[in-house]
């Protein structure tokens, strides 16, 4: 059985997929903040599947960024979430509703 | 390697090196008085001045693109571009940089030691904003972006302890970055269905389409629809808006001014570097998507703007109907740039001017806002309750004011491209917008009985009258500024 | 199962191909081999050793002092600042290792100086990153 690049976009799209559903659905902070880290592995796989199927560098080196920039992502991230949950005690984002209208 | 190299990268060198030296300066000259909010000053104005080096550098050569790279590096793929577009994108966003910084003076003084942090994460993140606008690679839009964005998540959830500000971090937070790894997967696919991350250089976007037959339309068009669709969400188009009256009402007032104007300034430069610089020949896919979702904008904003009893929330969905206005300009496709920086030039000054004021009457760290706190403001202060009349009146697309300019020239060019429905719908949403802009207005000079007198400190006295002068001045002679956009295209 | 990458009827090929799958015979053979070992020497010490179950060995071995408190235990939230400050600067180590495989060609087309002040240039970012934590008492533990 041959696994050909299409397999990788199409897994690539269905973790993306699973991200979104995740962010989309799910009122955890933090289930919602590893969901988007989710999609961003799925672009990666994009790019390093796409790079190898038409011999490009570029792909590769665009994921090394990726990965730095989603890094960085959560540092800020998980610094925001403890900030909020040392307020709420709870990081359930239905009891973000200070502001409304 | 001289000064032709170092000019293209020098806006974002100058904020950079001013950032690093506010924060070392902060920790190891460790002054109780904030000195590094000169610095941050002095760091935009260099900034807006290289800016208008390479704008001369550019108009010099005859309108030519730069590159910071020596030519070998070319061959790949260039990095960073220099020309007439990212020029004007580098003497707005300093000027705008310097203005939000006077602006959010105050805030700096409260908060003393900790605004070091708050100066520099503002240099940084006006740092990614250009780097949106001055480069031809999609990644390093999207690491500008990202610059940008994370500095602007941290600036919103400033006030340590403040439930609104924590709460206003986490939601931008979240859905901006999902709006970014929407951004991305579209350039991955992108990438895809081109084989090319760069709208310039060797192997590139404009090279595919000027001799390939499109293989994979269906992923070509995935990879447009979801960086618009990131981008979009960075603007607070509708339907991606939801997270903006939230998140600017949370945020400190002083921060939101750059933080709302400036990812508008950088987001549209991107597009138009994107879809009018590298895919304006599928101009007939992706013109229509723009046309929907800013006619939806329009509609959503003004109509929600009307049912606003705060006026920070009352701006965020203004901003909504605003980014309309703006997309509409891109229908026109090269036609419609120099109108979107007129259009995008003049609002920023204003919104930051609003909400300055906004601090001014509020406090700078406050989150609450509401538009009855505005009433008899003339009489309190006529000064600021003139100066915010202006700014509205501005905003409102009122004859002679720079908003009705914009305006014209927006809807100018959407008719012309053929989309008569978005102007008469654009024509409608401005007429009922002009409802909620004047209850504002009505409400500053609403007699008040308590009357008390209001103090204002000179820099924010400052930053607001600049932008109102800008919107004052352009919309009177809008031609200066009309005649120096047209050479600002991504070409 | 077969795609178009592995003939069948040519017998040369399928030479090659059992030569591929010998490799991973020596693969095998030392997870077999390690297993084997391992189990032995349980299973001898199983088998001599004398027994004496109870009192003091079923208690949690902690240097020779008696344990005091569970075993499960909440680790402080400083804690989370180093990993977060740990995580940032290992994966801005990322960076170095493409430039450091390219250094070879930047140098043969002149530019290897170029090069490395670039990298200079991004490791003094960082170097002052680590002095804005230590100054900051970030890395304290008070």
């Amino acid at each position: 059985m041959i696994v050909t690049t299409t397999w990788f976009l199409l897994l690539a799209a269905a973790l993306f997929s699973i991200g979104v559903a995740g962010v989309l659905i799910r009122r955890n902070a933090l289930v919602m903040f590893m969901s988007i880290e989710l999609m961003l592995n799925a672009v990666n796989l994009t790019f390093v599947a796409v790079s190898r199927e038409l011999g490009l560098i570029e792909g590769q080196v665009a994921a090394l960024f990726v990965m730095v920039v989603a890094a960085t992502e959560v540092t800020v991230g998980l610094a925001i979430v403890v900030a909020v949950f040392r307020t709420r005690a709870s990081a359930n984002v239905d009891e973000l509703a200070e502001m409304k209208g | 390697m001289g000064n032709a190299a170092l000019l293209p990268v020098a806006f974002e060198v100058i904020l950079i090196a001013g950032a690093l030296l506010v924060l070392m300066v902060a920790v190891i000259a460790d002054r109780r008085r904030s000195v590094w909010a000169p610095i941050a000053g002095v760091a935009y104005l260099a900034a807006a001045a290289a800016g208008i080096l390479q704008w001369r550098a550019v108009a010099e050569s005859g309108g030519d693109l730069y590159f910071s790279t020596p030519d070998i590096v070319i061959v790949r793929s260039p990095m960073v571009v220099m020309d007439g577009f990212s020029a004007f994108a580098a003497i707005l966003l300093g000027l705008l940089g310097f203005v939000a910084l006077l602006g959010s003076w105050d805030l700096v003084v409260r908060l003393g030691k900790r605004s070091a942090e708050f100066v520099a994460l503002g240099l940084l993140a006006v740092a990614g904003l250009h780097m949106m606008a001055a480069t031809p690679n999609l990644i390093v839009i999207f690491i500008g972006l990202e610059t940008a964005s994370i500095s602007f998540y941290i600036l919103a959830g400033f006030i340590r302890g403040s439930r609104a500000s924590d709460e206003s971090a986490l939601k931008y937070f979240l859905l901006g970055s999902l709006a970014s790894a929407m951004f991305l997967y579209g350039i991955a696919l992108t990438f895809a269905a081109t084989g090319s991350l760069t709208i310039y250089g060797a192997n590139s976007i404009r090279d595919f389409f000027s001799v390939a037959i499109i293989t994979e339309p269906g992923i070509l068009l995935a990879g447009l629809a979801l960086m618009l669709a990131g981008l979009f969400f960075k603007v607070s188009a509708a339907p991606f808006h939801q997270w903006a009256p939230d998140v600017y009402q949370g945020a400190p007032s002083a921060a939101v001014g750059l933080m709302a104007a400036g990812i508008k300034v950088a987001a549209f430069a991107a597009l138009a570097r994107i879809f009018i610089g590298g895919f304006i020949s599928q101009i007939d896919a992706w013109a229509p998507i723009i046309g929907v979702v800013a006619a939806l904008s329009m509609v959503v904003g003004t109509t929600m703007a009307l049912v606003q009893t705060d006026l920070k929330r009352l701006l965020a969905y203004s901003g909504v109907a605003h980014s309309g206005y703006l997309l509409a300009t891109f229908v026109g496709g090269v036609e419609g740039v120099p109108p979107m920086w007129f259009y995008v030039s003049t609002y920023a000054f204003m919104v930051v001017g609003a909400f300055t004021i906004v601090s001014v009457v509020n406090g700078p760290a406050a989150h609450a806002a509401p538009i009855s706190s505005f009433k008899g403001l003339a009489k309190r202060s006529p000064e600021m309750g003139w100066l915010l009349a202006i700014i509205m009146f501005g905003l409102s697309g009122m004859p002679f004011f720079a908003g009705f300019v914009g305006k014209v020239f927006a809807f100018v060019v959407a008719g012309e491209a053929g989309f008569l429905w978005l102007v008469v719908i654009g024509t409608l949403a401005t007429v009922v917008g002009l409802a909620f802009y004047l209850k504002v207005v009505a409400t500053i000079f609403a007699p008040d009985e308590s009357g008390e007198g209001l103090e204002a400190s000179t820099s924010a006295r400052i930053a607001i009258a600049i932008s109102a002068t800008v919107t004052v001045v352009f919309g009177i002679v809008p031609w200066p500024l009309l005649e120096v956009v047209r050479d600002a295209l991504p070409i | 199962m077969a795609g178009t990458n592995a003939p069948i009827e040519c017998k040369g090929s399928i030479l090659v191909l059992n030569q591929y799958y010998d490799d991973y015979i020596t693969v095998a053979a030392f997870m077999i081999m390690g297993f084997v070992l391992v189990g032995a020497a349980v299973m001898m010490s199983r088998a001599i050793a004398p027994r004496a179950p109870g009192g003091l060995k079923d208690v949690a071995y902690e240097s020779g002092i008696e344990p005091i408190g569970e075993g499960w235990n909440q680790s402080h939230i400083r804690y989370y600042i180093f990993a977060l400050l740990f995580l940032i600067f290992a994966v801005e180590a990322i960076f170095l290792f493409p430039w450091a495989l390219q250094l070879e060609y930047f140098d043969s087309i002149g530019m290897g100086v170029f090069a490395l002040v670039e990298m200079l240039v991004f490791l003094v970012i960082l170097f002052l990153g680590l002095i804005y934590a230590i100054r900051k008492g970030v890395l304290k533990w008070e």
